[in-house]
């Protein structure tokens, strides 16, 4: 790792400001994707702007049917907390799905949905939720919000606040890990939101990150069943190919993914 | 660390093609293939491109993908031209610590209905640390590479025919 300056934000107005201050700094929440990257020397920051002890971004409030999650709760955090429990088990699960438990107490995530890597698990829920993501500047809508693998709606210097959404009347979230990095091969989350909308995200497997799948909201829409998506097409074309699965392999793993997270959604 | 899927010297490699239909006659399309400052745009992540002879440069390019961020130091060679229809761009850069990246394209321009079919098969290679950690994702990023400098050199011969 190459020499870093380490700083800790009180609020966000002065952690932008902090990172408009330095060369070439980076914001800090968990560090479990950013420090590795930095411990290879793939990544040389100047700067690091910890935003993890902003209040603002801190806890986790459910009120009726909204859920409001603040983007440095760690996913540990979110996959214990009783309330969210209530309003959407399905993101419980997904957060106790991630990585490994160390990975789990430290990475938050408003820094995994600001990655957007094309196999992390919060994205797929994010858009199948229609999460709004709150950030120092703005809220946009999760469909704005990841653009293309590893890329989002971000500016350099905009930080993650926090997540909304309301609570869906069911969800379920079904997830083929890697077997050595727990990361998703492909994940789907499933869910039925207001007037019975059914909505599909699916991450791990597609080549232009995470993804709605529309011919399987329309007919989860009419008839919420592992029948109606049994026809279902997945297009290998906008599969991931690569070492770990080709795009044939991924597109099927997306069909039976989608059928189990259908089934436990009940 | 070798991985799986990786060649023997820890190179990353893979295939790339596509074509486009560009809205400009051939020769025009041509001479901003061959033109630095159109080159400059299209290479991702270009900071720099100096002209060493017409058909060699130096380049500096940073390559951000995801959590990565490496500077790579390179030459880019244009060979096999073949006026107005053909060339071969290559190009090689050192990143330190990171590896190398490599990458080569074959463009072949057709006319069609007075306009002109650009297609390209490229291939890229990653080499080092930056292929060993990025493995789950250098295929699809290398593609995305590919794809964006010709998507973006087809936009700019675009917009060039219509002003
Ligand atoms: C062994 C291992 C296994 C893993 N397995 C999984 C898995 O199965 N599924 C999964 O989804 N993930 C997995 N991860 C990734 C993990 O969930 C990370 O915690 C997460 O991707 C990044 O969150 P972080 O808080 O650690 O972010 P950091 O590493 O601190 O930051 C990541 C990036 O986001 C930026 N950033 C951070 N916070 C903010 C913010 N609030 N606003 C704007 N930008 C911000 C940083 O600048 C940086 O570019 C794994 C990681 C490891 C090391």
């Amino acid at each position: 790792m190459y020499e870093t300056k380490y700083q800790r934000a009180s609020n966000v107005e002065d952690a932008a400001k902090m990172l408009a201050a330095t060369d070439d700094g980076k914001f800090i929440s968990g560090g479990q994707t950013l420090i590795p990257t930095m411990k290879q020397r793939l990544a040389a920051p100047s700067d690091l702007i910890d935003v993890r002890n902003i209040d603002a971004m801190k806890g986790i409030a459910v009120d009726g049917s909204n859920v409001s999650i603040g983007a440095a709760a760690t996913h540990a955090e979110v996959a214990n907390s009783n309330d969210v429990h209530k309003a959407c088990p399905a993101l419980c699960d997904l957060a106790g799905m991630i990585g490994d438990p160390h990975v789990r107490h430290m990475g938050t995530i408003g820094g995994s949905i600001a990655n957007n890597d094309p196999a992390a698990d919060y994205p797929a829920a994010m858009i199948a939720l229609n999460a709004q993501i709150t950030t120092s500047k703005r809220t946009i809508g999760a469909d704005d919000f990841f653009t293309d693998l590893f890329e989002t709606a971000l500016e350099e210097d905009e930080i993650v606040t926090s997540i909304t959404f309301q609570a869906p009347s069911k969800a379920a979230y079904a997830k083929f890990p890697n077997p050595a990095s727990r990361y998703a091969m492909a994940g789907v989350f499933v869910a039925q939101v207001e007037d019975g909308a059914a909505r599909v995200g699916v991450t791990g497997a597609g080549s232009s990150g995470v993804f709605r799948h529309g011919e399987m909201e329309a007919a989860l829409s009419k008839d919420w069943s592992e029948a109606a998506i049994k026809n279902c097409k997945v297009d290998e074309a906008a599969m991931l190919s690569d070492l770990h699965g080709n795009a044939a392999y991924r597109a099927n793993l997306v069909k039976v993914m989608a059928k189990r997270a259908v089934a436990a959604a009940g | 660390m070798i991985i799986p899927g990786l060649n023997c010297d820890n190179e990353y490699c893979m295939d790339i093609s596509g074509e486009h239909l560009i809205e400009a006659d051939r020769e025009h399309v041509w001479k901003l293939l061959n033109d630095p400052d159109v080159l400059k745009k299209c290479i991702p992540g270009c900071e720099s491109l100096e002209q060493n002879s017409p058909d060699t440069f130096r380049a500096k390019v940073v390559l951000k993908i995801g959590p990565m961020k490496a500077s790579f130091n390179g030459d880019v060679e244009l060979k096999d031209k073949v006026f107005p229809s053909s060339y071969r761009i290559s190009g090689e850069g050192k990143g330190g610590i990171a590896g190398f990246a490599s990458g080569d394209a074959a463009v072949n321009l057709v006319e069609e209905n007075g306009g002109t079919r650009l297609v390209y098969e490229a291939d890229a290679k990653l080499g080092g640390k930056i292929a060993q950690l990025g493995s789950r994702l250098v295929q699809s990023s290398s593609t995305k590479l590919a794809k964006q400098f010709f998507d973006t050199f087809c936009e700019i011969a675009s917009q060039e025919a219509t002003v």
